[in-house]
């Protein structure tokens, strides 16, 4: 099992390197991106008071403020023999399940973990159901945020996914049809950015080991540019219908790439039902032959 | 059962199908369009705005010489932001058409096209032979242009430095045409988007895009799309309601010619907000069972 897990994270990485290099030989330099940033901390000087008081301390490289932008990796938080391992927000922080969150949990069979069933997985993910957060934050994959007046953007590679975070200043909608990514709103509150988010349907997991999401769910992403390079998140699950307590990760940190750009990684039916049939399968078959 | 019963049916189906989408469409837009707040843009990127143009004025030759001839509203001029819907274009009076690029238009197919295209069984058209469809939407295969562009579903447009983003309600595909002066890819991946890059040409903003692979439709009744095709898309916002689209479909390994559409027309709709409309195969399989299947067992005349 260790083993099939190592070989789909190699398998992961292996296609994320391919996928990232594709695009990265362009000789043109990126004119307008190259002139973003000093113009961007030029007016950050000039219309920023609190910035201000914050270059009599200067250090290497600060993080701008209020300024997300970029294409972020995730850190590895686990490793074994040296890879990274894919991992649930953290097993170990969840708080006890209700049972409706129990049953869910129950008839849930993950193709990574302990509790594994190989050739009976049933990962929405196997059928290419839309991914959505907050799973799609704790994959090892980039994602890029884009801000722009009135909203941010987050483009996730895994699925191609992209999500709208209202910076408007609108409230959360009151009675939202349930939907795959939620509705969101976000603001700063000091150096941290909060995504607040409701309005989910209960049919994705929240990660890849089958812990479940009801339509209560309200998420809270609490963003924060430690240095130019680092942003801390802070995922904050708060679903009374699936839990007993509200779920808070340690924080989970992620690696500014600048010269990435998110390439084209659909989930399509055909190819994984093709992987499965070549890899997964074959490579659990052997503990499923006895059932039969 | 006649066949000329069965073509009516067909229609009828068709026409149902196109008003369950319009009627769909109404509802996911109207869910979530009655906000009162302004979009307040939050203030370091606004401020970034006139800074960002005195620089670009400072630093770019080219620009100087542009800003000698400053017509009135140059930088508007070069604006495509917002949601647009397409206009219908007529095929049913008062439903937006699920039509092709254009059928009218079609030049006349290569061999390999050809085979594509017999091979392909349509949903919706002449073509449909109901309960064999196999059109890629039926497994939830991402769409792509540009079919996506002709469908009857609303798409926002992004604008930002170095780049345009192009959000589709169907499928909730986004794309990015790279505006920042870089050239096409030299041997791209062949992939569901392509890759694309956009330049203005006057008022025209001209987007070229490879790297397709041959997946994909070019529209809905199975014309073929090879990874030979250059596509070339030309907007212009004839007025401040009104964006202009012709698409140019250049696939020699699928067409003899190349296939340039008339010219499309989109609305602009300031009120909207694109929703979340996933393609989902369950429910897609269970619309299968419960709509589109029973609706067309019948003119199959088996069992």
């Amino acid at each position: 099992m260790e083993v099939k897990e190592i070989q789909e994270g190699q398998d992961v990485r292996d296609k994320n390197i391919r996928r990232h290099r594709r695009w990265g030989d362009f000789s043109v330099p990126l004119l307008p991106q190259f002139l973003l940033l000093p113009v961007f901390l030029f007016s950050i000087l000039f219309f920023s008071s609190k910035l201000h008081a914050q270059t009599t301390q200067p250090s290497v490289a600060p993080a701008p403020s209020h300024d997300l932008g970029g294409v972020w990796m995730p850190f590895p938080d686990k490793k074994e023999n040296g890879e990274p391992v894919i991992s649930g927000i953290e097993e170990k922080t969840r708080p006890p399940l209700t049972p409706w969150g129990q049953a869910r949990f129950d008839a849930a069979i993950p193709f990574l973990g302990p509790r594994v069933q190989p050739g009976k997985e049933n990962n929405p993910s196997l059928r290419c159901e839309p991914e959505s957060v907050p799973k799609s934050l704790i994959l090892p994959n980039p994602f890029e945020i884009v801000q722009i007046p009135g909203r941010i953007f987050m483009f996730f590679e895994e699925f191609h996914l992209w999500r709208t975070i209202w910076t408007d200043g609108r409230p959360l909608p009151i009675n939202p049809d349930p939907s795959y990514l939620g509705y969101s709103v976000g603001r700063w509150q000091g150096d941290t950015f909060i995504v607040e988010t409701i309005g989910f349907n209960d049919k994705p997991w929240v990660d890849a080991y089958g812990n479940p999401r009801s339509e209560q769910m309200h998420l809270t992403e609490r963003y924060r540019r430690i240095d130019h390079d680092t942003l801390e998140l802070r995922i904050v699950m708060d679903d009374p219908k699936a839990y007993t307590k509200t779920w808070e990760s340690s924080p989970r940190l992620f690696k500014f790439e600048p010269g990435w750009e998110i390439g084209e990684y659909f989930c399509v039916v055909d190819e994984e039902v093709d992987y499965a049939g070549r890899v997964r399968k074959p490579a659990g078959g052997d503990v499923t032959a006895p059932e039969k | 059962m006649g066949g000329k019963d069965v073509k009516e049916m067909e229609e009828v189906e068709e026409m149902k199908e196109v008003q369950e989408v319009k009627d769909k469409n109404i509802l996911r837009r109207s869910r979530r369009g009655d906000y009162s707040v302004p979009l307040l843009p939050p203030f370091p990127l606004f401020s970034l705005l006139p800074v960002f143009l005195i620089v670009i004025l400072l630093f770019s030759p080219k620009l100087h010489s542009q800003s000698s001839q400053v017509s009135a509203t140059p930088l508007l001029s070069h604006d495509l932001s917002g949601v647009w819907m397409q206009y219908p274009d007529g095929d049913v009076p008062g439903v937006p058409g699920m039509n092709a690029v254009d059928d009218r238009t079609r030049p006349p197919l290569t061999q390999w096209g050809k085979e594509k295209f017999d091979a392909a069984r349509p949903l919706v058209g002449p073509r449909a032979v109901a309960g064999q469809e196999n059109n890629p939407a039926l497994h939830c295969d991402p769409d792509g242009p540009p079919k996506l562009l002709n469908l009857p579903n609303p798409f926002e447009i992004v604008q930002m430095p170095g780049r345009v983003l192009m959000f589709f309600e169907l499928g909730h595909i986004w794309r990015e045409i790279w505006t920042d002066g870089r050239p096409l890819p030299k041997d791209p991946d062949p992939s569901y988007l392509g890759y694309s890059v956009g330049k203005w040409e006057g008022d025209t903003f001209i987007v070229d895009t490879i790297g397709f692979n041959d997946k994909l439709w070019d529209d809905s009744y199975g014309n073929p799309r090879s990874d030979a095709t250059h596509l070339t898309e030309r907007y212009r916002r004839l007025n401040e309601n009104t964006l202009e689209l012709q698409i140019i479909i250049d696939d020699p390994k699928a067409y003899t010619k190349p296939w340039v559409s008339p010219p499309k027309l989109h609305k602009l709709e300031p009120g909207w907000e694109i929703a979340e409309w996933f393609c989902v195969l369950d429910e897609d399989n269970a619309y299968d069972q419960v709509v589109r299947k029973p609706a067309g067992v019948a003119p199959a005349e088996k069992k």
